[in-house]
């Protein structure tokens, strides 16, 4: 592992905080991103992706300098990604239609506070695009194509991570990968 | 659709760059002559690349301060030194 890394965990662990701020600002952003990815909602990907670090400041004693932090971090974020989303329900889409009205969906309940160059526009409505067709897979092959295919992780870790069998891995991206060309073949 | 379930796990593997030579050699072989492969193969291909085109978001700005903000308290004798 990295040996700065490795000095600042040594430091958390002797309970110093201010190296755990260091801590998060090395992880923040690939922690946030893998959570928002999962989750589709910024409020709720702020909420879980600072529980995460809570959790591992707390539980710093556990992990094992010897094995890879990101693991340990990614694993304990994508764990409480999943809680969420089995709490998370019933479930309803941006698309759905809000009870009882015309044409009103949940996207147009978003209001932005200043208009966007139209190329921004084309290029946000590209990654909404595909966040929905992310979140239309099932969690469980969700999490494996976005540390795959988001975080360009090798399928060993992404098994470490999601504590799961290297042939589990390869059977739920070949499955999410299906779902995803299906949808997304006549674009 | 391609022709065959044996040959959807033969793209997979493929995909995932899990092929010995031979085994490449012998599907691109099936690839040329068969319109259906060729075409899941390609529209997994496209799949994967609109898959990473999704950008990195970054984490709000108070982010960091917000949790330590929650972290316990600690003795002052415990700062950390550089």
């Amino acid at each position: 592992m990295d040996i700065v890394v490795k000095k600042i965990i040594l430091e958390v662990k002797k309970g110093n905080q201010e190296a755990f701020s260091e801590l998060m600002d090395i992880y923040k952003d690939k922690v946030y991103h893998i959570v928002y990815r999962m989750l589709g909602n910024v409020h709720e990907a702020q909420d879980v992706s600072q529980e995460a670090f809570l959790r591992a400041f707390m539980n710093i004693d556990s992990y094992d300098t010897n094995r890879k932090f990101s693991t340990w971090l990614f694993r304990i974020a994508t764990n409480l990604a999943i809680d969420r989303l089995r709490k998370k329900k019933p479930n309803f889409h941006l698309e759905d239609q809000v009870a009882g009205t015309e044409d009103l969906t949940y996207y147009s309940q978003f209001s932005s506070d200043e208009e966007l160059p139209e190329d921004q526009v084309v290029q946000w409505e590209m990654q909404e695009w595909v966040q929905e067709e992310i979140m239309q897979l099932p969690p469980k092959y969700r999490s494996a194509i976005i540390l795959k295919y988001l975080e360009d992780l090798s399928l060993k870790e992404i098994g470490e991570i999601l504590n799961l069998p290297v042939a589990t891995v390869k059977t739920r991206i070949h499955r999410g990968r299906e779902a995803l060309r299906k949808r997304l073949r006549h674009s | 659709m391609a022709c065959s379930k044996e040959n959807i796990v033969l793209i997979h593997k493929y995909l995932d760059n899990e092929m010995t030579l031979l085994e490449i050699k012998q599907f691109q072989q099936h690839i040329n002559k068969c319109s259906d492969c060729e075409k899941h193969l390609q529209e997994l291909r496209k799949t994967e690349a609109i898959t990473q085109s999704a950008s990195h978001v970054k984490a709000p700005s108070n982010f960091t301060e917000n949790v330590m903000g929650k972290l316990p308290k600690q003795p002052a004798s415990q700062k950390w030194k550089h």
